[in-house]
């Protein structure tokens, strides 16, 4: 009897749309990754004149990447890998990628729909406007950026099993970012924190989305930061891959 | 067909966990139009040797072979000629039991259109049950669904680990029956139980594993005959008839294993 192994195209869109509609219907942890970026924005109006529209834009992208990579990302696969949901996707005939990849084009898509809903509330209630080169730049570092924060969520479910000790810890970076990012950036918590902030995977990332949505003042600190950025995705995808087990027994 | 024809064939395989050799030179074979049933109590091996002929554990030696394409070779090949119903099968949470099995039929390959799923449900009485989540269903419905979606692709040799655990005895006759029907079609079926009484009427040939080791091979008749005259058979028996259970017992001892 002749065996047919299903072709790949079929079988990436089975599985995109299946992991699409759980997205659609888990929508609390996609909501939570627009929402906070647009509370910012509109709560942070005054800080605008004070430290440009760059640097609230970058934020409350970055936030929003921070939010998808570590609550969404390793929130689900932690949870999907508990249950046993990937041993049995994984008895059918395709490649292991094949299912990382599809989970993977579902969290680019809500990187994207942050950045959009970042841009559309800034253009409407911060007023502020980009250039066409300036907003193109920004979704490819949006997608740069997102990327470290999807490593970062893969590292942790890489080396934790437990899917509640991955909630917490994901949330507890997820908060520290929050506090070094922001205040830290800001230079709320002194110089030397603003230094580390700058430099930590919140900071680089901030630093190459606000150098993108103006590129005129792209610098050779940008580029560092972009780098730098790189480098933390690399790391954190390798440790991510390597420690990662399908199963939690 | 050939009947005898193997679709299933483990050879001198070897798992190890660590320094612990969970699966010691283990070799048995499953045939087309068979039900075979890989019995041993929990820790002997059985969930292990499954693993590794899913493809889910990389086996440290031997061979193992799946409508003749060996599954370290050809994974995708023999993957595709089974299908398997996982001990504790999840789904899902968020699908509906509708779009689980499309998106199953995707994975195989298979393009069927809303009215051919609509069919498969119906078939097993669960038609109503279509935008139902999977578990929102009862024990016995969603045994239904992970079977017929472990049949979806029509596959040579079916895998299931203890289908019947938790279900009632109506369920369960149900279960045994649809796995019949899978033989006559000319499937071949691995199946592990820990429950004697469904080994001794829906398996053809049994293999009995302990410690990691195939200790018997036989239909449940012939392993009962062959054993009905040993002392440690007929102290463990009771009310003086032998049954499959007391041949059991007897080889794989009375302690209970954790």
């Amino acid at each position: 009897m002749e065996i047919n192994i299903p072709k790949t195209s079929t079988v990436f869109s089975s599985l995109l749309r299946a992991d699409f509609t759980t997205q659609w219907r888990n929508r609390r942890s996609a909501v939570l990754a627009l929402l906070v970026p647009v509370i910012i924005l509109i709560s942070w109006k005054g800080v605008i004149k004070m430290f440009g529209g760059a640097f609230v834009l970058s934020s409350a992208i970055a936030l929003g990447l921070v939010a998808i990579g570590l609550m969404g990302y390793s929130n689900s696969i932690a949870r999907d890998r508990d249950k046993g949901i990937f041993q049995r996707l994984r008895v059918a005939p395709i490649p292991d990628w094949a299912i990382m990849i599809s989970r993977l084009t579902v969290q680019l898509v809500m990187i994207l729909l942050v950045t959009l809903c970042v841009f559309i509330t800034g253009y409407y209630v911060d007023g502020i406007h980009l250039s066409a080169v300036g907003y193109l730049l920004t979704v490819m570092s949006a997608l740069v950026g997102g990327a470290v924060y999807l490593s970062l969520g893969q590292m942790i479910v890489g080396l934790i099993k437990n899917p509640e000790t991955v909630n917490s810890t994901s949330r507890l970076v997820y908060f520290a970012f929050i506090i070094t990012g922001m205040l830290g950036g800001l230079g709320v918590l002194g110089k030397e924190a603003k230094e580390i902030a700058h430099w930590s995977p919140y900071g680089a990332v901030q630093t190459i989305l606000a150098g993108s949505l103006q590129p005129d003042l792209w610098k050779s600190e940008t580029t560092t930061a972009l780098l730098v950025t790189l480098g933390y995705t690399l790391i954190f995808a390798f440790m991510g891959i390597r420690k990662f087990k399908w199963n939690t027994k | 067909m050939n009947n005898h024809e193997q679709i299933l064939k483990v050879e001198g395989l070897n798992v190890y966990y660590g320094t612990t050799h969970a699966v010691q030179n283990v070799s048995f074979d499953v045939r087309r139009g068979e039900i075979f049933g890989l019995l041993g109590p929990n820790g002997a091996g059985k969930t292990s040797t499954l693993s590794a002929i899913e493809g889910l554990l990389n086996y440290h030696s031997g061979s193992i072979s799946v409508a003749g394409n060996n599954n370290k070779e050809k994974p995708l090949h023999a993957k595709a000629a089974l299908g398997v119903q996982l001990q504790s099968t999840s789904f899902q949470p968020e699908l509906t039991i509708l779009e689980i099995l499309q998106l199953y039929a995707g994975i195989y390959g298979l393009s069927l259109s809303k009215e051919q799923l609509m069919n498969k449900l119906q078939d097993i009485k669960l038609a109503d049950a279509a935008n139902k989540k999977f578990g929102q269903l009862s024990g016995g419905q969603q045994q239904r669904v992970s079977l017929v979606i472990a049949t979806i692709h029509n596959p040579q040799l079916v895998l299931l680990d203890e289908p019947t655990t938790g279900l009632d005895p109506q369920s369960r006759r149900q279960l045994w029956e649809r796995i019949e029907n899978i033989r006559e079609k000319g499937h071949g079926v691995l199946l592990t139980t820990h429950s004697m009484e469904e080994a001794q009427s829906v398996c053809d040939r049994i293999g009995i594993i302990d410690h990691g080791r195939v200790i018997e091979v036989n239909t449940p008749e012939a392993l009962i005959e062959k054993h009905r005259d040993e002392p440690e058979v007929i102290r463990v028996s009771r009310k003086g008839r032998i049954t499959l259970e007391d041949v059991f017992i007897a080889l794989t001892g009375t302690d209970i294993r954790s």
